[in-house]
């Protein structure tokens, strides 16, 4: 698909082989300095963030407070700035409460910022197409360029066969599909997604991130997603924001963060690379994918991978070519000292250890984005040690499709 | 006053009753609503002094508010007056009277129902109506007020039920002037007073009807709105 969103949308960005597609112009940047008042205590967030970002949190850590505010929605004091556009900008720790403090804030409606709350807030007395159009004007509506770009997003969403159906009589997927298509008409500066796969069954997950990557992609739109789920934030976003009990505990690269948090983990770390679907072996019941140049870090820790195919559980509604992330448990990867042969499984990737770290009993080993949780026993038979090389072994079905 | 008497009377009481209560209805709307919206609206500052004072008329009698709005009306009042001197308008004991009277008492059931109506809203959804650019009063119109119909409309029935029973702010700031500001409550009264029981009896079966019939349209517009929230 080919199209874009007003002036400022990229028309057809390239969807080229594996890691070679291209964002062009400079991102907008979003800066937060923010103070705001929850119920059991005030969120402190200073952040400055890419245009894929997330903030990552336990329920209850003012995840959702926090876009409201961005939105406007919800006072609070300190400032917003969106693609160098300050939208808030009140006096931090004022003594006025509830205004927000002295100083500037833009209207909601002023922000133009597309907020996608969870399960979406579709407005249930409006047809799913008057919800999309509800951010234009209705005398711009049968406008040539409003039809083009509706036509864009029913097509980047899927959401011909729902236009003329009424909000109550759709799944949860649909509905959080027409709420993002709904928020990209209204040509937001910045896209806000809060928990956009809470309620939904793991597949229909996948598919919901697989289509929020890919009208990134297509659209170019810079978004800030917030999640409890790490892989979530590893699927949409480059950037991401640990909030813990209403502070920033960790902020940078989203797999770098991932990765150093999972250290700390035992067998739920879970192992998270991106990759290109390659070809659906039907009769072999696998589909099989290309890991993403650098599945990990640039300087070379997986470098000897590169390339590296693997096999996953077949899922053929993957189109070939399409961009996925892939998700294994580390108590589900295995780990040898030399290559194994006459081994069922067929995902074999040699690596060198970055680190060794004790989680309760057990180690956990990390390599580039490769976790796996062994016993001491076998750190000591096998012989692991930072800096060594091992191989990491995953069974076709220990792998799970996060996004695509 | 022979020609109040018989089927045409009853027919001009009954005509005469419900135009006034009706002008009251559409009189005290605009008002209503929007302090409806301002008391449905997030904490603010003497939100519940306002709430008391809106729904004072409830509980007080209604001859004192009826002595009240006839200080502030008649001839020499503080509005009365002016309003007679400048422009030559006189409001007691004319039907102006009767409507601004039942208007008043009716005023706090319609901003009550229609605050309780708007705060079923889900807020959510009037968020997400600003984030697409709509400002305050478009949201209102746009997503608030037709979600809240329903529970509006019961208001405005419930108000011009009230304004149609109306009887002691009536007497008090418009008289009880037959073919002038009789209404079929006052109208009542009168015939008791006289003696003419088979009447009287005859008018309050009539209101007692009209009552029943929107009493009936109140609890079928609350019902489907319930309904629909259950779901």
């Amino acid at each position: 698909m080919t199209g874009s969103l007003g002036g400022e949308g990229r028309a057809g960005a390239a969807a080229g082989p594996a890691g070679t597609e291209t964002i062009t112009g400079p991102e907008p940047v979003i800066r937060l300095d923010l103070e705001l008042p929850l119920d059991r205590f005030v969120l402190r967030v200073a952040a400055e963030l890419g245009g894929a970002a997330a903030i990552l949190g336990p329920s209850g850590a003012g995840k959702t407070a926090l876009l409201e505010s961005i939105a406007g929605l919800r006072p609070a004091r300190g400032r917003v700035e969106v693609g160098g556009q300050v939208l808030q900008d009140t006096a931090l720790q004022d003594t006025a409460r509830g205004d927000g403090g002295r100083g500037r804030s833009l209207a909601p409606e002023r922000r133009r910022l597309g907020y996608v709350p969870q399960e979406g807030a579709l407005f249930p007395h409006l047809s799913v197409r008057s919800n999309l159009l509800f951010g234009r004007r209705r005398s711009e509506r049968r406008s040539a360029a409003v039809m083009a770009e509706l036509a864009t997003v029913v097509a980047a969403l899927d959401l011909e066969p729902l236009l003329d159906r009424a909000p109550r009589n759709l799944s949860g997927g649909e509905r959080r599909r027409v709420a993002l298509g709904r928020a990209l008409l209204a040509r937001p500066r910045l896209l806000l997604l809060d928990e956009p796969t809470t309620g939904l069954d793991p597949e229909r997950a996948r598919k919901a991130l697989g289509r929020v990557r890919q009208v990134r992609r297509e659209l170019g739109v810079p978004l800030l997603v917030v999640t409890h789920r790490p892989e979530e934030a590893a699927a949409l976003a480059d950037q991401v924001v640990v909030l813990e009990e209403g502070q920033v505990r960790e902020a940078g690269p989203v797999r770098e963060v991932l990765v150093r948090r999972f250290r700390g983990q035992g067998a739920e770390a879970e192992t998270l690379v991106e990759a290109r679907v390659v070809e659906h072996r039907d009769a072999g019941g696998v589909t099989r994918v290309r890991l993403a140049d650098g599945a990990g870090r640039a300087d070379g820790a997986v470098g000897a991978e590169r390339g590296v195919e693997m096999s996953i559980p077949w899922t053929p509604d993957l189109e070939v070519g399409a961009s996925v992330l892939l998700a294994v448990g580390a108590g589900e990867v295995l780990v040898a000292s030399v290559r194994p042969v006459g081994l069922s499984a067929r995902n074999l990737v040699e690596v060198e250890v970055d680190a060794l770290t004790r989680v309760g009993e057990a180690w956990l080993v990390q390599a580039g984005p490769w976790l796996a949780h062994l016993t001491p026993e076998a750190v000591r038979e096998l012989g692991v040690v930072v800096g060594g090389r091992v191989w990491m072994v995953v069974k076709t079905h220990a792998w799970r499709v996060v996004a695509g | 006053m022979t020609a109040l008497t018989g089927l045409g009377g009853t027919l001009h009481l009954v005509a005469f009753t419900l135009g006034v209560a009706l002008a009251a209805t559409l009189l005290i709307l605009p008002p209503g609503i929007a302090l409806g919206w301002a008391l449905a609206r997030p904490s603010w500052r003497g939100r519940s002094a306002v709430e008391a004072l809106v729904s004072l008329p409830l509980v007080l009698p209604p001859t004192a508010v009826g002595l009240g709005l006839l200080l502030l009306l008649g001839a020499h009042g503080p509005v009365g007056g002016p309003l007679r001197r400048l422009f030559g308008i006189e409001i007691a004991f004319t039907w102006k009277a009767v409507v601004v009277a039942t208007g008043v008492v009716a005023f706090p059931l319609l901003v009550r129902s229609v605050r309780a109506a708007l705060e079923e809203v889900d807020p959510r959804l009037l968020g997400v109506s600003r984030t697409l650019g709509r400002g305050p009063f478009a949201t209102f119109l746009a997503v608030h007020l037709p979600l809240a119909w329903r529970g509006v409309l019961a208001g405005v029935v419930l108000a011009f039920a009230r304004a149609l029973g109306e009887f002691g702010a009536t007497i008090l700031v418009a008289g009880n002037i037959p073919g002038r500001t009789q209404t079929l409550a006052l109208a009542i009264f009168q015939r008791v007073q006289v003696g003419r029981d088979r009447e009287a009896m005859v008018l309050a079966g009539l209101s007692a009807l009209i009552a029943f019939l929107l009493l009936l349209a109140v609890e079928w517009l609350t019902r489907r709105r319930e309904r629909r929230l259950e779901r």
